[in-house]
């Protein structure tokens, strides 16, 4: 028998299931908003969209704020179309883009991708800005926003940036946003043909073991194909996007970029799957997201009668 | 007919366990084990005594003497005085002004632990399946084996042996609402208001638990936010009140729900071994091996292991046979009954089983069933005699329904049948008290509803039915132990059946009192302008003109009934070790599925389900069509995602509904739900329990169903996603 030590250690911190206090801090301006973050010391302050990953850090001790900023006032209640871009303020409850029928039809990949997000009563309240700024490796919307190319209009003390939002996100709870900064918009080119699908255990409030967004985008390189599930985040993979040549890649080619993804995907293996059943699931769901993007593209416009 | 608790509930003005609150009360946290297997070196408290709030820290010693007769040979002794046996087990316990302060000086407790070995699992303790000597492993704590008919002799002779080995996982009751408490001491009475399935029997296990006379003990029961077996014994009551008696204050205690996940009494795993042999078409012979987990358990679980392996018989004539089982202690906290104790796991196994058996032999998997299938005045494998029993009539409907499915079902899809048998628990015993005042009836009870309706509609029904009243006029009222009449509790889906039996004494008593009063043969209760009126033939009276001046004075007219079941009994020479389980009231569940199965990925979907339930008479068909869908969705989180995942060293994996995934209303696939009356129980009007029944079949008729599609079988539970791909060699 082994008779190893172990300790129990003495917590000083907060324990789980030990409400927290803070000061809820509610701007009524961008502006104020940013002077206010600016002013606070490292650390110290938390911003709040729709809570739903906020909180729940709150209350497993995961983070302590003194004070939480919400972005209750902010005017980024939005959606709207410009041309054929799409922008969404960043607090708006993704319910919202959920019931939007515009959204659907021209971005079915961003629509299914947000359908699914936990449950009605969740996606009332959960928004993109926050998901974004959780950067869940988990995520389900993060895939889809690479796929889409969808840029991040950033506020800070130095005025606003944007940037694609592959260049924001770094790794779970990490962002390239400054401590004052905010998520004002997300930017979305352009209408695509997309598609958007994961695999849960269960359908409701589960966790995708993962998450497959293909798309075809106007500009080259057309194609795009993005993962998630994988570590440290939802990345874009090249390798399997090269082999699609064209609108309507064969079968074969459609099996190869699935294999591709599945080779070059940094799975982990953990309680919801197994890293060789996750690479498993990407070689089936790449296939089969590529063929239903396709088939969402618009037939050709004159229908050529098939010559002999 | 609304149901009374329905509107209070909507409008959360009922009490439950988590809102018990009392004058000057304490909070409570416990401190628990950093280990799952080890003796504790040191522990210092006295730096917890000193944070803000604390009024009371209480440890092993302190045990010792505050309570010295506490019992310490118990599977949950308030702490461990030598060794540690599961991870998270309480080794401390603090009372505070508020929560926030017991957490946090609970947190501060530092624990020195000289870590033991773990056996965590079945498969660290018998990597291959267990010689004779087994039995005398330490790790055993219960050995069953039971033996009829020339077993070796048939194997010998047998033209087919089919022989599997499966496997299952532990599952959570996942009641919404946490076990939660409220200990104080009254002059001198160990007053305990909690969550419970069973007052009485709480009563008589904390007392043992606590070393305390039971008549020092009072119960009352809160309302129950769902037990499913999971709120009956002695759990957290000792803690508070053991802090109630160092702090001389209320105390209250509601755990955490990762707390639920990792003390839990839950189900755990098991490995089941069936090997079956065939002549002429026919099971001739049947071999069963039983390895339970049985968790931080103590010698003596013979019951556990007799009880399931009954199940692993099943409703199927059995000419010779060899049952064998063990239960095994492992550093997991120790086990306990889920609705219908570890009946879907056994019936998971036997039914995949059979099932795979017909398919081999080229029959029809429900006639092949039917051949087998007891049919009344059969006796079972202990000899028992078998009652009116409904499972060859749900076979043929079933057959039925599956003859229609079939058309035109599309590729990828299946269709599984599985079937099972409960013992509904009419033996233990209860006792009712009616009180007939001139504006209704009253029913005194000890225990509180646990959402099922049993007692809030079930008693109520029955005592309509005897007395004619209607529902609105019928009122229960909830004693404490010193005032209600003595029940076993809300479990083995005996509350109507076994209770009403007492409760519809009672009515008849009442009526019989009444009838010979107004010198009629029998009489009938009705209410008008909200009297209760006494009729016979035409003629309608009063009540109140019709009691004497002393029930008058009292309220109404009392009466009482008792229900106490016959022993069962079982051919005791074909049992060579342990105990075997004697069977009560046979029910029969036959149940149905279509899935659809994807051949890439391994995910199932539920397409549609049927389930053919014996139910004896339907005395209130809304609550037991209710059952019926409540049990199929439970045992479809079973089947395909429920599973309690713990690390090798004990550590519980998903302690908490995000990865311990238990069904929602988006995974109910329609059920259609087919009622079996005329196959009398021994209930109320020919009742059979109906709470257990319908969630035993599931996980069998899903796996069948599986194998039906895919033609793979799945040996483990639950049917993960990856889990299938696994059987379908997808990696
Ligand atoms: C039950 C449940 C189920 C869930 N299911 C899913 C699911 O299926 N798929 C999925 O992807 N996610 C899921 N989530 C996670 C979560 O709902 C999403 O990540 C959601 O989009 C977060 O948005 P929020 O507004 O609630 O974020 P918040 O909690 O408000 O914020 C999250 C983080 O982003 C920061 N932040 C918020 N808004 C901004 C902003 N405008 N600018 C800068 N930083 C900001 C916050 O400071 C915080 O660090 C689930 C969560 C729960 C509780």
């Amino acid at each position: 028998m082994s008779s190893l030590v172990a300790h129990r250690k003495a917590i000083n911190r907060r324990p789980v299931g030990v409400r927290v206090s803070f000061q809820l801090v509610q701007p009524a301006t961008p502006e104020e908003a940013v002077r206010l973050l600016a002013g606070a010391s490292a650390g110290q302050m938390s911003v709040l969209g729709g809570g739903t990953d906020l909180l729940i850090d709150i209350d497993q001790a995961r983070a302590s704020p003194r004070q939480v900023l919400s972005l209750r006032k902010m005017p980024w209640r939005y959606l709207r179309w410009e041309g054929s871009s799409l922008v969404v303020g960043s607090t708006l409850p993704l319910r919202t883009l959920e019931l939007d029928r515009r959204v659907q039809q021209q971005l079915p990949g961003l629509w299914e991708a947000i359908r699914d997000v936990g449950s009605p009563a969740l996606r009332a309240r959960a928004t993109l800005g926050g998901n974004v700024g959780r950067c869940s490796p988990a995520s389900d919307l993060l895939p889809m926003l690479i796929a889409l190319d969808a840029r991040v209009r950033i506020l800070g003390p130095s005025g606003v940036r944007e940037h694609p939002v592959d260049l924001v996100l770094q790794e779970s709870r990490k962002t390239n946003l400054g401590p004052a900064e905010l998520i004002e918009s997300l930017i979305f080119p352009s209408a695509a043909p997309s598609t958007y699908m994961w695999q849960r255990v269960q359908p409701v409030n589960d966790i995708s073991q993962v998450g497959v967004a293909t798309a075809y985008l106007p500009d080259a390189p057309h194609w795009r194909i993005a993962l998630g599930g994988l570590q440290p985040r939802a990345r874009r993979l090249s390798e399997a996007e090269a082999v699609l040549r064209s609108a309507r890649p064969t079968h074969l080619e459609q099996e190869l970029a699935a294999q591709e993804a599945a080779r070059r995907a940094e799975f982990v293996s953990d309680k919801r799957a197994t890293e060789s059943y996750r690479r498993r699931l990407v070689a089936v769901m790449v296939r089969r997201a590529l063929q239903t993007t396709i088939d969402r593209m618009p037939r050709p416009a004159a229908a050529r009668k098939p010559s002999r | 007919m609304m149901r009374s608790d329905a509107e209070p509930k909507a409008r959360g003005a009922l009490e439950y366990g988590t809102d018990l609150e009392a004058p000057g009360m304490l909070w409570a946290a416990l401190v628990r084990s950093p280990v799952a297997h080890g003796r504790i070196v040191h522990m210092d408290l006295a730096g917890a005594r000193k944070m803000p709030g604390v009024v009371a820290v209480v440890g092993p010693d302190d045990l010792r003497t505050l309570l010295p007769k506490a019992a310490l040979e118990v599977e949950r002794p308030v702490f461990p005085l030598q060794e540690i046996r599961y991870r998270g087990e309480p080794v401390a316990a603090v009372a505070a002004e508020t929560l926030a302060q017991a957490r946090r000086a609970a947190a501060a407790v530092a624990v020195e632990v000289e870590s033991l070995r773990v056996d965590a699992r079945i498969e660290d303790i018998f990597p291959e399946w267990p010689s004779a000597a087994a039995a005398d492993d330490p790790h055993v704590v219960g050995h069953v084996h039971a033996r009829h008919g020339d077993v070796d002799g048939k194997f010998r002779t047998a033209e087919l042996v089919h022989s599997e080995t499966y496997r299952t996982s532990g599952v959570h009751q996942v009641a919404l609402e946490p076990h939660a408490c409220l200990g104080e001491i009254r002059d001198g009475t160990f007053c305990i208001r909690t969550s419970t399935q069973t007052p009485f029997g709480l009563r008589e296990d904390v007392a043992s638990v606590l070393g305390i006379p039971e008549a020092k003990l009072l119960v009352e029961g809160s309302w129950v936010g769902g037990g499913f077996g999971g709120k009956g014994s002695a759990f957290i009551e000792p803690y508070a009140l053991l802090l109630a008696v160092a702090s001389g204050r209320p105390v209250k205690l509601a755990l955490t729900y990762a707390e639920e996940f990792e003390l839990g009494r839950t189900t755990l795993p098991a490995v089941i071994r069936l090997d079956t042999a065939v002549a002429r078409g026919r099971i001739v012979a049947r071999r069963v091996r039983l390895l339970l987990d049985t968790g931080a358990s103590l010698p003596g679980r013979d019951f556990a292991v007799g009880y399931s392996i009954g199940f692993l018989l099943g409703p199927y004539r059995t000419e010779a046979y060899d049952i064998e089982g063990y239960a095994l202690r492992t550093n997991k906290p120790p086990f306990g009954p889920h609705r219908a104790p570890f009946a879907p796991q056994s019936v998971f196994a036997l039914e995949s089983h059979i099932d795979g058996l017909a398919r081999r032999l080229g029959a029809d998997p429900i006639e092949f069933r039917k051949i087998h299938a007891w049919r009344e005045n059969d006796r079972t494998a202990y000899d028992q005699p078998v009652g009116p029993f409904g499972l060859e009539a749900g076979l043929e409907a079933a057959a039925r329904t599956a003859a229609v499915w079939r058309t035109g079902i599309p590729a990828g899809h299946g269709i599984g049948v599985a079937c099972g048998f409960w013992s509904t628990g009419v033996g233990a015993g209860g006792e009712a008290r009616l009180f007939l005042q001139p504006d209704g009836l009253v029913i005194l009870e000890g225990e509180r509803e646990i959402g099922n309706g049993s007692v809030v509609r079930g008693l109520s029904v029955v005592a309509q039915r005897v007395l004619g009243l209607p529902a609105n006029a019928i009122r229960i009222q909830y004693g404490d132990t010193a005032t209600a009449p003595f029940d076993s509790g809300v479990y083995g889906s005996r509350t109507l059946a076994a209770l009403g039996q007492a409760v519809e004494k009672a009515a008849r008593a009442l009526e019989k009192t009444l009838a010979t009063r107004v010198g009629a043969p029998q009489v009938r209760l009705e209410t008008k302008n909200g009297q209760v009126l006494v009729v016979s033939g035409r003629r309608r009276q009063k009540l109140v003109d019709l009691l004497t001046p002393a029930e008058r004075a009292a309220g109404g007219l009392e009466a009482h009934g008792k229900h106490y079941g016959a022993e069962k009994k079982v051919d005791a020479s074909r049992v060579l070790e342990g105990t075997v389980y004697p069977y009560n009231d046979f029910a029969a569940s036959v149940h149905l599925v279509e899935v659809a199965v994807d051949r890439e990925t391994g995910h199932i979907g539920i397409v549609r389900y049927a389930a053919f339930q014996d139910v004896g008479t339907a005395v209130d068909r809304p609550a037991v069509e209710a059952q019926v869908e409540g049990g199929v969705v439970m045992g479809l989180g079973t089947a395909l995602s429920e599973e309690m995942m713990w690390t090798p060293d004990g550590r519980l994996l998903n302690p908490g509904l995000l990865d311990y995934r238990l069904p929602r209303i988006r995974d109910a696939p329609p059920i259609h739900v087919d009622l079996i009356e005329g196959f009398a129980g021994a209930g109320p009007f020919g009742a059979k329990g109906i709470g257990e029944p319908p969630i035993i079949p599931v996980p069998a008729a899903v796996a069948n169903a599986v194998a039906d599609a895919t033609g793979t079988r799945v040996f483990e539970l639950p049917l993960t996603p990856e889990r299938v791909a696994r059987a379908l060699k997808l990696l």
